[in-house]
């Protein structure tokens, strides 16, 4: 079983930190690849980030938090 | 706004004596290669998505198809040429998955020891020459290494990659007009993804097609399905064929769809969300494989087989970039010069290096009295005599016209056209074919008539003759010469033809920058320029050009970064170079008359910089002047007081003073020429200033 921790993407050019908007999944969900799991919102707009990997989820960020790039959002079980 | 893009003509490739789909094992490489090409793209953005690399990515979604078909026409040895969105390129060609992913991650076992990073990836073991992060730029380069596949006498094609959006900026035209001239081995690959960034293709051209642009360089132009690997296999089979043969080269327009935003992450508000879905439905991989499961050319298993194969390796090549290290701290300085001592940052200025036991004042052996442009003739003459890769390349440079101030008569017919080879006014073609010819072993000596036009190819010249060392990891070099003429302070030329750019040249790490001042100096600095492993910017004044003095015979030298005493003197040092030292020579003897004996120094050369010299001789004078015909706000004497302050600071009798050109354009009229630029009667006045501070 390997575990893998998602941190937050630089998703443009200008992004230093983005806040958490939305969670799509739970705790302990299995996604897959391709799945958004969450929307984070950068001083130009609101990205949905979609899982890299396929596993079972489990949240780290929270709604309305503001992370830097880099910062561990989610950590996922394959 | 919608993509109304419009419908492009396709060339019936089925009657073509290529026929992929006849050709199992191509077809099944081309499959292997599209594969390879999709996982390394997927498995890059993952890292992106889960935050573990961090960069400005751009997709190959969607083109995979363009390269993997073209990939088995081609040989090693023969050239690519991309751009930053040519991730489906570089694997294509060959270059190890396990140097790109350490590269993109920054490690020291990447491609370019993580110093080039993900848009300037280049690997000459695989012919991947260039990666270039500046659209369009990888033209004319191109054209440069077909024109020394030419020379060479090899049947070496090149393939340039570039996107629709490449085709509307000027170096498309030069190029491609330049390599229809010649009828260069260029295989200029377009792969029309109908967004230019975020401007869609009928946003930005009213040509129906690309590859009707071709027509106008009596070149054959094909637009092809770009999703289909049969059709791009066919056409390209026909361009490599005939570039091979000597017919030259052909524009091969590749139409595809770009299955994602410009770059990782970004919006995709800008396209035709129907037709994206649409092309993601139709994604070539996807369909590639269908075919082949449906022809009977590849079996689910052998699919599956080379998808895992694919997936290991690219997963190998990760775990490879993870455990390799970042470069080492030693590496910020290596690679911008061949040799790290010519850095200026890196040239001793110290108090000891400021004190050698006698200032350096070069012998300059007997000669015999010929003109500053029959010095810089006879050091090309020379050069073409004595190396065989020595090229000349220039607007009018061939006989009779020998260039615009002769500089370059007779050598074309000495040495043939094919050697020193006029070319059009296309400055950008002209520099890129520099560097191009250079990348495939050549010594180029590229002349760009006037200074002032250099400012038209500073793309070519600043982005990448000055950078391809660094972003390679010194995997390359650009061992050229760029001879350029001022025209400054001669009384006919006006503000477009007398600029003196030297500050704008040495403010770019990795450019060299000579301006001798004497007919000795321009030949014996040219002729270390053009055996310099380096970019080196030569340039002339025509107000020197046609004044004689003594030049030695055979092969003088003068090395770079070596400034000369030209008087000695006690109380006061005058730094100049090109034509100024002139009037700083003719200054110091209306001096001596008044009883201030002033040393005047011949920089010769801006980078490498000969700190040395000049701190000698102001630690002995504890007063300097700096002379140059540039304008003197931000000019290079600011530098150079710069450097005179810091370490002489305490020492100094008065402040650094420096006198260049006004802060105007370069008035016509004589007089106003004349209040311009520095003359011997402000040097006298500034000089006397000092010594009375």
């Amino acid at each position: 079983m390997a575990r893998i921790i998602l941190k937050v993407p630089k998703a443009a050019v200008s992004m230093q930190e983005g806040t958490l908007v939305e969670w799509f999944v739970d705790d302990g969900d299995t996604v897959s690849v391709g799945q958004p799991l969450y929307s984070i919102e950068t001083e130009k707009s609101a990205l949905e980030i979609e899982s890299p990997f396929a596993g079972t989820i489990k949240r780290i960020g929270l709604i309305g938090q503001t992370y830097q790039v880099g910062a561990p959002i989610a950590e996922i079980t394959q | 706004m919608t993509a109304a893009h419009p419908v492009h003509e396709q060339t019936d490739t089925t009657a073509r004596a290529v026929s992929l789909m006849d050709d199992p094992d191509t077809c099944r490489r081309v499959f292997q290669t599209m594969t390879r090409i999709a996982t390394t793209d997927g498995e890059i953005q993952k890292m992106l998505a889960a935050g573990e690399l961090q960069f400005q990515y751009y997709p190959c979604g969607g083109q995979e198809a363009i390269p993997a078909a073209i990939e088995p026409l081609l040989r090693p040895d023969d050239h690519m040429v991309t751009t930053y969105r040519g991730i489906h390129d570089i694997v294509a060609k060959g270059t190890p998955v396990r140097e790109i992913m350490a590269e993109i991650s920054g490690r020291a076992a990447g491609t370019s020891k993580g110093k080039g990073g993900p848009m300037h990836l280049s690997d000459p073991n695989s012919g991947l020459m260039v990666t270039t992060g500046i659209v369009g730029a990888g033209l004319p380069i191109a054209d440069g290494l077909g024109l020394a596949a030419r020379l060479d006498g090899t049947d070496r094609v090149v393939v340039v990659s570039f996107g629709d959006g490449a085709a509307n900026i000027g170096a498309f035209n030069e190029s491609l007009n330049l390599a229809s001239l010649w009828r260069l081995p260029v295989i200029f690959v377009c792969q029309n993804n109908q967004y230019a960034e975020y401007t869609s293709y009928a946003d930005s051209t009213r040509s129906q097609t690309l590859a009707k642009r071709a027509d106008g360089y009596e070149m054959p132009g094909v637009t092809v399905d770009g999703t289909d690997p049969a059709a791009v296999h066919a056409a390209a089979a026909e361009a490599v064929a005939r570039a091979r043969s000597g017919g030259g080269p052909t524009l091969l327009e590749c139409v595809a769809y770009r299955l994602q935003g410009h770059s990782f992450g970004s919006d995709e508000g800008h396209m035709d969300q129907a037709e994206l879905a649409a092309a993601r439905e139709a994604a070539p991989l996807i369909a590639f494989r269908r075919r082949l499961i449906d022809h009977g050319v590849l079996s689910e298993d052998a699919a599956a087989a080379i998808e895992t194969q694919a997936r290991d390796e690219v997963a190998d090549a990760l775990d490879f970039a993870r455990s390799s290290e970042p470069p080492g701290d030693d590496e910020l300085y290596t690679d911008v010069f061949a040799d790290t001592a010519h850095n200026p940052e890196l040239t001793p200025g110290d108090r000891a290096a400021a004190q050698p036991d006698t200032p350096d004042t070069p012998d300059t052996p007997a000669g015999r009295p010929i003109s500053y442009c029959q010095a810089v003739n006879e050091a090309l003459d020379q050069a073409l005599a004595n190396d065989d890769r020595v090229i000349l390349l220039g607007e009018d440079i061939a006989d009779p016209a020998g260039g615009i101030v002769k500089a370059t008569a007779g050598l074309s017919t000495k040495h043939g056209a094919n050697r020193v080879r006029a070319t059009p006014i296309s400055e950008q073609a002209i520099v890129g074919s520099a560097i191009g010819a250079s990348l495939a072993g050549f010594k180029p000596v590229a002349e760009i008539m006037v200074v002032d036009f250099t400012m038209v190819c500073m793309d070519q010249i600043a982005n990448h003759a000055a950078k391809l060392r660094y972003m390679s990891g010194g995997r390359t070099g650009v061992g050229i010469t760029i001879r350029t003429l001022c025209g400054g302070n001669v009384g006919s030329f006006g503000a477009q033809h007398s600029q003196s750019l030297e500050a704008w040249f040495a403010h770019t790490p990795g450019l060299k920058v000579v301006a001798p001042a004497t007919p000795a100096d321009a030949k014996g600095l040219l002729a270390s320029c053009i055996d310099d492993p380096d970019p080196c910017i030569v340039i002339e004044a025509m107000r020197l050009y046609f004044g004689t003095d003594d030049v030695p015979e055979g092969d003088h030298r003068v090395p770079l970064g070596s400034a000369a005493v030209r008087r000695e003197g006690r109380d006061v040092t005058i730094v100049s170079y090109s034509w100024p030292l002139a009037e700083a020579l003719a200054a110091a003897e209306i001096l001596a008359a008044d009883g201030i004996d002033a040393e005047v120094i011949d920089l010769r050369s801006i980078v490498p910089l000969d700190k040395a010299t000049v701190l000698a001789s102001v630690a002995k004078t504890k007063r300097a002047l700096v002379v140059h015909g540039a304008v003197e706000f931000c000019g290079f004497g600011a530098e150079l007081a710069t450097l005179i302050h810091t370490e002489l600071h305490g020492e100094l009798a008065a402040p650094v003073a420096r006198y260049g050109g006004r802060y105007t354009p370069i008035p016509f009229t004589q007089g106003l020429e004349a209040k311009h630029f520095p003359d011997a009667a402000g040097i006298v006045a500034r000089a006397r200033a000092l010594v009375q501070a």
